[in-house]
Protein backbone atom coordinates (compact mmCIF):
# COMPACT_ATOMS: atom_id res chain seq x y z
CA UNK A 1 0.00 0.00 0.00
CA UNK A 2 1.38 3.35 -0.93
CA UNK A 3 2.10 5.56 2.09
CA UNK A 4 0.15 8.77 2.09
CA UNK A 5 2.27 11.75 2.90
CA UNK A 6 4.78 12.36 5.61
CA UNK A 7 4.29 13.19 9.23
CA UNK A 8 5.19 16.69 10.21
CA UNK A 9 8.38 16.91 12.22
CA UNK A 10 8.51 19.49 14.99
CA UNK A 11 10.94 22.30 14.22
CA UNK A 12 14.38 22.35 15.86
CA UNK A 13 15.21 25.82 17.10
CA UNK A 14 18.71 27.05 16.25
CA UNK A 15 21.26 27.71 18.96
CA UNK A 16 22.36 31.29 19.71
CA UNK A 17 25.68 31.86 17.92
CA UNK A 18 28.87 31.22 19.85
CA UNK A 19 30.24 34.65 19.00
CA UNK A 20 27.84 36.22 21.47
CA UNK A 21 30.13 36.67 24.50
CA UNK A 22 33.11 37.93 22.45
CA UNK A 23 31.18 40.51 20.47
CA UNK A 24 29.36 41.59 23.59
CA UNK A 25 32.60 42.24 25.41
CA UNK A 26 34.17 44.20 22.59
CA UNK A 27 31.10 46.33 22.19
CA UNK A 28 30.87 46.86 25.91
CA UNK A 29 34.51 47.96 26.06
CA UNK A 30 33.92 50.59 23.41
CA UNK A 31 30.73 51.80 25.00
CA UNK A 32 32.24 51.89 28.46
CA UNK A 33 35.27 53.74 27.23
CA UNK A 34 33.16 56.41 25.60
CA UNK A 35 30.92 56.63 28.64
CA UNK A 36 33.91 57.20 30.90
CA UNK A 37 35.26 59.90 28.65
CA UNK A 38 31.87 61.57 28.48
CA UNK A 39 31.57 61.50 32.27
CA UNK A 40 35.00 63.01 32.57
CA UNK A 41 34.12 65.83 30.18
CA UNK A 42 30.95 66.76 32.01
CA UNK A 43 32.58 67.07 35.43
CA UNK A 44 32.45 70.63 36.66
CA UNK A 45 35.78 72.34 36.57
CA UNK A 46 36.38 73.17 40.19
CA UNK A 47 39.50 75.18 40.35
CA UNK A 48 38.85 75.95 43.99
CA UNK A 49 39.18 72.35 45.06
CA UNK A 50 42.68 71.44 45.77
CA UNK A 51 42.74 67.71 45.64
CA UNK A 52 44.92 65.39 43.78
CA UNK A 53 42.08 63.19 42.58
CA UNK A 54 40.21 65.96 40.80
CA UNK A 55 43.37 66.97 39.01
CA UNK A 56 43.72 63.44 37.70
CA UNK A 57 40.11 63.15 36.62
CA UNK A 58 39.92 66.50 34.86
CA UNK A 59 40.61 65.91 31.22
CA UNK A 60 43.18 67.77 29.28
CA UNK A 61 42.04 69.21 25.98
CA UNK A 62 44.92 67.86 24.09
CA UNK A 63 45.42 65.78 21.03
CA UNK A 64 45.70 62.52 22.97
CA UNK A 65 42.26 62.64 24.54
CA UNK A 66 40.72 63.83 21.30
CA UNK A 67 42.30 60.94 19.49
CA UNK A 68 40.93 58.55 22.08
CA UNK A 69 37.42 59.87 21.63
CA UNK A 70 37.75 59.59 17.88
CA UNK A 71 39.00 56.05 18.25
CA UNK A 72 36.09 54.92 20.37
CA UNK A 73 33.51 56.62 18.19
CA UNK A 74 34.82 55.05 15.00
CA UNK A 75 35.10 51.74 16.81
CA UNK A 76 31.42 51.77 17.59
CA UNK A 77 30.56 52.86 14.06
CA UNK A 78 32.64 50.10 12.48
CA UNK A 79 31.28 47.36 14.72
CA UNK A 80 27.97 46.95 12.94
CA UNK A 81 26.88 43.78 14.62
CA UNK A 82 23.41 42.47 14.85
CA UNK A 83 21.84 42.84 18.26
CA UNK A 84 22.74 39.52 19.93
CA UNK A 85 19.62 39.47 22.04
CA UNK A 86 17.33 39.70 19.01
CA UNK A 87 15.12 36.65 18.54
CA UNK A 88 14.67 35.22 15.06
CA UNK A 89 11.16 35.21 13.65
CA UNK A 90 9.21 32.13 14.61
CA UNK A 91 6.91 30.68 12.00
CA UNK A 92 4.10 28.22 12.58
CA UNK A 93 4.69 24.49 12.31
CA UNK A 94 3.66 24.28 8.67
CA UNK A 95 5.46 27.33 7.38
CA UNK A 96 7.44 25.49 4.69
CA UNK A 97 5.11 22.57 4.14
CA UNK A 98 2.64 22.43 1.25
CA UNK A 99 -0.79 21.28 2.33
CA UNK A 100 -2.55 18.74 0.09
CA UNK A 101 -5.93 17.05 0.46
CA UNK A 102 -4.33 13.71 -0.45
CA UNK A 103 -1.96 13.88 2.52
CA UNK A 104 -4.48 12.61 5.03
CA UNK A 105 -1.92 11.65 7.62
CA UNK A 106 -0.88 15.27 7.96
CA UNK A 107 -4.48 16.43 7.98
CA UNK A 108 -5.43 13.88 10.63
CA UNK A 109 -2.98 15.46 13.04
CA UNK A 110 -5.23 18.52 13.26
CA UNK A 111 -8.40 16.59 13.88
CA UNK A 112 -9.82 15.29 17.14
CA UNK A 113 -9.37 11.53 17.57
CA UNK A 114 -12.69 11.18 19.38
CA UNK A 115 -15.06 13.19 17.24
CA UNK A 116 -13.08 13.93 14.08
CA UNK A 117 -13.67 17.66 14.45
CA UNK A 118 -11.14 20.16 13.14
CA UNK A 119 -9.22 21.95 15.88
CA UNK A 120 -9.32 25.72 16.12
CA UNK A 121 -6.42 28.12 15.72
CA UNK A 122 -5.91 28.50 19.46
CA UNK A 123 -5.23 24.77 19.68
CA UNK A 124 -3.26 24.08 16.53
CA UNK A 125 -1.09 27.20 16.80
CA UNK A 126 -0.99 27.70 13.04
CA UNK A 127 -0.86 31.04 11.29
CA UNK A 128 -3.98 32.31 9.51
CA UNK A 129 -3.03 31.19 6.05
CA UNK A 130 -2.07 27.63 6.98
CA UNK A 131 -5.08 27.12 9.23
CA UNK A 132 -7.36 28.05 6.34
CA UNK A 133 -5.50 25.75 3.96
CA UNK A 134 -5.71 22.84 6.39
CA UNK A 135 -9.37 23.43 7.01
CA UNK A 136 -10.16 23.54 3.30
CA UNK A 137 -8.07 20.46 2.59
CA UNK A 138 -9.79 18.48 5.36
CA UNK A 139 -13.22 19.39 4.04
CA UNK A 140 -12.17 18.44 0.52
CA UNK A 141 -10.79 15.12 1.72
CA UNK A 142 -14.13 14.46 3.45
CA UNK A 143 -16.09 15.05 0.28
CA UNK A 144 -13.77 13.01 -1.94
CA UNK A 145 -13.93 10.06 0.44
CA UNK A 146 -10.31 9.99 1.56
CA UNK A 147 -10.73 10.98 5.16
CA UNK A 148 -13.38 9.98 7.67
CA UNK A 149 -15.64 12.71 8.98
CA UNK A 150 -16.70 11.59 12.42
CA UNK A 151 -13.53 9.85 13.51
CA UNK A 152 -9.84 9.48 12.75
CA UNK A 153 -8.21 6.48 11.10
CA UNK A 154 -6.84 4.29 13.95
CA UNK A 155 -3.42 3.93 12.33
CA UNK A 156 -2.91 7.68 12.68
CA UNK A 157 -3.63 7.76 16.40
CA UNK A 158 0.02 7.25 17.27
CA UNK A 159 1.27 10.26 15.33
CA UNK A 160 3.23 12.98 17.16
CA UNK A 161 0.99 15.55 18.80
CA UNK A 162 1.18 18.99 17.27
CA UNK A 163 -1.94 20.43 18.79
CA UNK A 164 -1.75 21.58 22.36
CA UNK A 165 -4.74 19.72 23.67
CA UNK A 166 -4.85 17.36 26.60
CA UNK A 167 -6.87 14.23 26.16
CA UNK A 168 -8.32 12.42 29.12
CA UNK A 169 -6.90 9.06 28.06
CA UNK B 1 -6.39 22.48 -21.63
CA UNK B 2 -6.73 22.68 -17.89
CA UNK B 3 -5.43 19.93 -15.66
CA UNK B 4 -7.78 17.74 -13.63
CA UNK B 5 -7.46 15.03 -11.04
CA UNK B 6 -10.00 12.29 -10.83
CA UNK B 7 -10.36 10.58 -7.46
CA UNK B 8 -11.88 7.24 -8.30
CA UNK B 9 -13.11 4.76 -5.73
CA UNK B 10 -13.88 1.33 -7.09
CA UNK B 11 -15.62 -1.58 -5.49
CA UNK B 12 -13.38 -4.06 -3.65
CA UNK B 13 -12.95 -6.71 -6.33
CA UNK B 14 -10.42 -9.23 -7.48
CA UNK B 15 -7.36 -7.97 -9.31
CA UNK B 16 -8.38 -8.74 -12.92
CA UNK B 17 -11.78 -7.17 -12.40
CA UNK B 18 -10.29 -4.04 -10.88
CA UNK B 19 -7.83 -3.85 -13.75
CA UNK B 20 -10.67 -4.15 -16.23
CA UNK B 21 -12.63 -1.40 -14.52
CA UNK B 22 -9.63 0.96 -14.51
CA UNK B 23 -8.94 0.17 -18.14
CA UNK B 24 -12.55 0.90 -18.99
CA UNK B 25 -12.44 4.25 -17.20
CA UNK B 26 -9.22 5.36 -18.81
CA UNK B 27 -10.38 4.33 -22.26
CA UNK B 28 -13.53 6.30 -21.65
CA UNK B 29 -11.44 9.34 -20.84
CA UNK B 30 -9.27 8.95 -23.89
CA UNK B 31 -12.27 8.48 -26.16
CA UNK B 32 -13.53 11.89 -25.11
CA UNK B 33 -10.23 13.45 -26.01
CA UNK B 34 -8.55 13.64 -22.62
CA UNK B 35 -4.81 13.22 -22.32
CA UNK B 36 -4.02 11.02 -19.35
CA UNK B 37 -0.88 12.10 -17.55
CA UNK B 38 -0.67 9.44 -14.92
CA UNK B 39 -2.51 6.95 -12.82
CA UNK B 40 -1.83 6.30 -9.14
CA UNK B 41 -3.04 3.37 -7.14
CA UNK B 42 -3.59 4.22 -3.51
CA UNK B 43 -4.44 0.69 -2.54
CA UNK B 44 -7.44 -1.03 -1.11
CA UNK B 45 -8.58 0.36 2.20
CA UNK B 46 -11.46 0.55 4.55
CA UNK B 47 -13.65 3.40 3.43
CA UNK B 48 -13.95 6.38 5.79
CA UNK B 49 -17.71 5.97 5.78
CA UNK B 50 -20.07 3.39 4.37
CA UNK B 51 -21.32 4.26 0.93
CA UNK B 52 -24.54 3.11 -0.64
CA UNK B 53 -24.29 2.95 -4.40
CA UNK B 54 -26.31 1.02 -6.94
CA UNK B 55 -28.31 -0.59 -4.17
CA UNK B 56 -25.20 -2.02 -2.52
CA UNK B 57 -23.58 -1.05 0.72
CA UNK B 58 -19.78 -0.76 0.53
CA UNK B 59 -17.24 -0.75 3.33
CA UNK B 60 -14.01 -1.40 1.46
CA UNK B 61 -12.76 0.12 -1.75
CA UNK B 62 -9.82 0.55 -4.05
CA UNK B 63 -8.59 4.11 -4.50
CA UNK B 64 -7.20 5.44 -7.75
CA UNK B 65 -6.05 8.89 -8.74
CA UNK B 66 -6.01 9.82 -12.41
CA UNK B 67 -4.23 12.96 -13.60
CA UNK B 68 -5.43 14.18 -16.94
CA UNK B 69 -5.87 17.16 -19.21
CA UNK B 70 -9.17 17.67 -20.92
CA UNK B 71 -11.56 20.30 -22.20
CA UNK B 72 -14.06 21.45 -19.57
CA UNK B 73 -17.02 20.70 -21.82
CA UNK B 74 -16.67 16.93 -21.56
CA UNK B 75 -16.55 16.83 -17.77
CA UNK B 76 -20.30 16.79 -17.17
CA UNK B 77 -20.85 13.97 -19.59
CA UNK B 78 -17.92 12.05 -18.16
CA UNK B 79 -19.19 12.32 -14.58
CA UNK B 80 -22.61 11.18 -15.67
CA UNK B 81 -21.16 8.14 -17.34
CA UNK B 82 -18.97 7.24 -14.37
CA UNK B 83 -21.81 7.52 -11.90
CA UNK B 84 -23.77 5.00 -13.94
CA UNK B 85 -20.93 2.49 -13.89
CA UNK B 86 -21.75 -0.29 -11.44
CA UNK B 87 -18.23 -0.96 -10.30
CA UNK B 88 -17.51 2.62 -9.46
CA UNK B 89 -18.45 3.72 -5.98
CA UNK B 90 -17.47 7.35 -5.84
CA UNK B 91 -16.05 9.86 -8.29
CA UNK B 92 -14.74 13.34 -7.66
CA UNK B 93 -12.90 15.63 -10.06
Amino acid sequence: MRSLGTTVKLPVFTVVPDLLPVLCQVKMLCVRGLQRLKAAFYLPRTTTHRSLTSAEILPKDDAVSKALVEHYVTGIRLLKVENPSRQSKKGCVLCNVTVDFKNIQLLSQFVSPHTGRIYGRHITGLCGRKQKEISKAIKKAHSVGFMPVTHKYPEFMKDPRICSIKHLD
Amino acid sequence: MPRYELALILKAMQRPETAAAVRRTVENLMERGAVVRGLENMGERLLPYKMTKHNQRHSRGTYFLVDFYCAPSILGDLLNHLHRDVDVEDVTI
